[in-house]
């Protein structure tokens, strides 16, 4: 296997503005300072193939084997434990991501995963509490499709470059959400996404954004959300609303159409008109009627 | 057609079912909520969501199997889980989540009134073990530690009391829900003074006392219209699932128990007195008045299995759960009574009854070569009903029982069912297959005494059909007493080695 570091404005990279910085490499001698912790910018991936790593990434130890994959968010800090690359196979990508006006990563022009995919494979991502995934045996080929692409620079390079890196971040994605939940614990991952969507009630939640969160495709989410609570995941996910939503109307500090936007509906009418099919009440007529002094 | 509906607030969800007047089902509908564990120690639930998912559920119910059948709805009976504490502030809002029966932050609380001369006579008039489930000890600790909350409360109210609140603006508790909070005379059927200063309270902190039966005036207007229901329709209070769950599987009288396997499991009898107990293993809730369910709670029923099948279940072929469940039971049968030698012992979360240990966990003893997964299996699914046989074994002591009647999700797998024969030694009898839960039949049961089709309750319960499917072979029966006599002990001998071990998973 040929082994090649390529840095921004290199030839090779020439195509690709978003990669700063992709490595193949066998390290056969210790040098030092040559993996000293630093911050960077953009999104780190770094993919053990052979030997063990000392890292220490956002202040936590890790130790890496063979199999093993590091994600680094921009922001966090990334190193050798000793400030020094450890003897062994690993190859890595430091990706440049924008951001969207709102703030939240993006990938950019280059990539051919839809917006909401984006969105969810990041939101998957920042959910995880461990940025080291084990054992992604596929992601060696992924890895080694990138070097050798890179270097050959055959007819298609281009696109088949930027569809390996799509195929990383879904896997990951995947491997994640599968490994927080699967089948064995349905009512586990249930909670967590529970948990997750009380969290972020004022955001308008999508089917498919609940499914990925849980590890699971939409048509068997929604089956065994429905077979688990009784209720659809919209539906479920209404509850939840609707729920906090009676919170704050019984404390009177609060004024009706920020309980509306806080719990997630479009409008204070949608609210209105939800709040009233569910439990008989509009929301100002529960808030009236619902105060009973205990003294 | 007329017919009657039950309404189960559940530890996880609401289930309501209807019945027509011959006790057939006409539909059932269920509906979860979550339990959130904030911290290790807290088990707690959210009374909206609990209250809006129970509206939600019980409008759609109406709405597809009852409304448009025009069936004539004669009453609508409540039961709910046990123990369970909600703090009302004076606007009558909740002040945080409800803690539910599992919570365990008041341990301590427990176990400092358990050692006491107080707790002894507390434990006498009340019937309920001094445990961290019971509300007595729950308020104590909110008292104690976060007394802010504490003198914020002006009602400390159990889920169902809420939601018959939210439903009907009465602030009323039922006498069996009550005599599960540590803080009831179950012989007087009045709060206890002795138990209510222990809290810190008085009765004017606590919802006014009403027998099982009691009927509150009517639904809020705003209900009526949303639910379709006319206020002629009596709303009965109920009792407790437990309760309901003895009553509804045909306990009744002498010589009889029943034991129940959820997530979490009990051995109960019924009588018209109380089971005084002095090591104070036993609880006495009440059923009505004059009736009381006496027995023993376990922690370790389903969800070892659960826990089990989850670990070591094979899940490769995309198995359900419950599939994987039926699949290890099946690989259980191919072991002999005993599991050749090992034994397990199910405490995985702590236990209650007999032995009331926080501490106690799980053991799997007498491993040896020649134990294969199989051999786990069957001991794991044999110490779990050892844990049930302790509690029955320690009613007997008190009260002999001839028969049992099974219940619950795990009860109706029959190699479940046939060891349990085996190890009591006694014919156990399942209910006709008739779809729905014993909770639900006890509410049926319930009112259909208190629309007077039935005289009395003892009436009632004779209408249950049970067939005896499975009697005990002595044989099986004798190799599973030898390995009992070693459960029993083990469990008394590591008592130091359970605290210490504990004291070290807390520090993780």
């Amino acid at each position: 296997m040929n082994q090649n570091v390529l840095k921004r404005d290199c030839k090779e990279l020439h195509a690709f503005p978003h990669i700063i910085e992709f490595a193949y490499k066998k390290n056969n001698t210790i040098q030092f300072d040559s993996l000293k912790r630093e911050t960077s910018e953009f999104l780190r991936l770094y993919y053990v193939i052979d030997g063990r790593f000392d890292w220490i990434i956002d202040n936590q130890h890790h130790i890496l084997y063979p199999g093993d994959l590091a994600v680094i968010f921009p922001g966090q800090s990334f190193g050798g434990e000793k400030d020094l690359l450890d003897i062994g196979t690993v190859s890595w990508l430091h990706l440049g991501l924008k951001l969207s006006p709102a703030g939240a990563m993006e990938l950019g022009r280059w990539t051919r995963l839809n917006e909401g995919e984006c969105r969810n494979i990041f939101k998957i991502l920042l959910l995880n509490p461990t940025p080291v995934l084990p054992k992604v045996k596929e992601a060696a080929t992924l890895f080694q499709t990138i070097s050798t692409e890179l270097l050959k620079q055959e007819i298609g390079f281009t696109a088949r470059i930027n569809q390996t890196i799509d195929e990383l971040f879904i896997l990951i994605a995947r491997q994640l959400s599968r490994q927080n939940n699967a089948r064995r614990d349905f009512p586990k991952s249930f909670l967590m996404l529970e948990e997750s969507l009380r969290a972020n009630l004022s955001h308008h939640w999508t089917v498919e954004e609940m499914a990925a969160l849980v590890g699971l495709g939409i048509t068997a989410f929604t089956e065994k959300v429905k077979n688990y609570t009784g209720f659809s995941p919209l539906n479920y996910l209404i509850n939840i609303r609707i729920s906090e939503a009676i919170k704050l109307l019984k404390r009177q500090d609060v004024n009706v159409t920020d309980i509306a936007l806080d719990t997630g509906f479009y409008s204070s009418q949608h609210f209105a008109t939800t709040f009233k099919k569910l439990t008989g009440y509009t929301p100002s007529e529960f808030r009236k009627k619902n105060i009973t002094p205990t003294e | 057609m007329d017919c009657i509906v039950t309404i189960e607030i559940g530890t996880g969800a609401i289930r309501v079912t209807a019945f027509d007047m011959n006790s057939g089902l006409l539909g059932s509908s269920k509906g979860t909520y979550p339990t959130f564990h904030a911290r290790p120690d807290y088990s707690e639930q959210d009374p909206e969501q609990i209250f809006i998912t129970m509206l939600y559920i019980l409008k759609n119910f109406l709405n597809e199997k009852i409304h448009p059948q025009k069936h004539n709805i004669v009453s609508i009976c409540f039961s709910s889980a046990m123990h369970s504490v909600i703090t009302i502030d004076k606007y009558g809002a909740p002040i945080g989540n409800a803690m539910v029966w599992s919570d365990n932050r008041a341990k301590l609380e427990a176990e400092d009134l358990k050692n006491s001369e107080l707790g002894k006579s507390i434990y006498k008039v009340t019937g309920t073990p001094l445990h961290a489930m019971s509300p007595l000890n729950k308020i104590t600790w909110l008292k104690n530690n976060d007394n802010e909350r504490f003198q914020a409360t002006r009602k400390f109210l159990s889920i169902k009391a809420y939601i018959i609140q939210q439903l009907t603006d009465e602030y009323v508790i039922d006498h069996s829900v009550a005599s599960a909070t540590g803080l009831l005379n179950i012989h007087k059927l009045k709060w206890e003074e002795d138990a209510l200063q222990r809290a810190g309270i008085t009765k004017q902190h606590l919802p006014e006392l009403v027998s099982v039966l009691y009927s509150p005036k009517s639904l809020k207007k705003e209900y009526q219209t949303l639910l379709g229901l006319h206020d002629k329709i009596k709303i009965i209070v109920g009792s407790s699932d437990g309760c309901m769950a003895t009553l509804g599987a045909g306990v009744w009288g002498d010589g009889k128990a029943t034991i129940t396997i959820e997530e979490s499991g009990a051995v109960r009898v019924v009588g018209k007195e109380v089971i005084q107990d002095e090591k104070q293993r036993i609880f006495n809730y009440v059923l009505t008045e004059g009736n009381y369910v006496s027995g023993g709670p376990t922690n370790n029923a389903g969800s070892t299995f659960e826990w089990f099948a989850k670990q070591f279940g094979d899940f490769t072929r995309d198995y359900e759960l419950e599939e994987c469940i039926e699949n290890l039971i099946i690989d259980a049968g191919k072991v002999s009574p005993g599991s050749e030698g090992l034994l397990f012992l199910p405490y995985l979360q702590g236990e209650r009854a007999p032995i009331w240990n926080a501490n106690a966990r799980g053991v799997y003893f007498g491993l040896n070569i020649k134990h294969e997964l199989k051999h786990f299996i069957r001991a794991t699914i044999e110490g779990v009903l050892f844990a049930f046989f302790s509690i029955g074994k320690t009613l007997q002591e008190h009260r002999g029982f001839k028969s049992l009647s099974a219940n619950g999700t795990y009860a109706s797998y029959p190699l479940l069912t046939q060891i349990i024969a085996d190890i009591f030694n006694l014919p156990v009898h399942i209910k006709m297959n008739s779809g729905s839960d014993s909770v639900a039949c006890g509410g049926f049961l319930l009112s259909a005494t208190e629309i007077g089709m039935y005289k009395s309750l003892d009436e009632a319960a004779q209408k249950v059909k049970l067939v005896a499917n499975f009697h005990p072979d002595f044989h099986n029966h004798s190799t599973y007493m030898k390995y009992f006599e070693i459960f029993e002990r083990l469990g008394v001998k590591l008592y130091d080695e359970f605290g210490a071990i504990a004291r070290l998973q807390q520090d993780n």
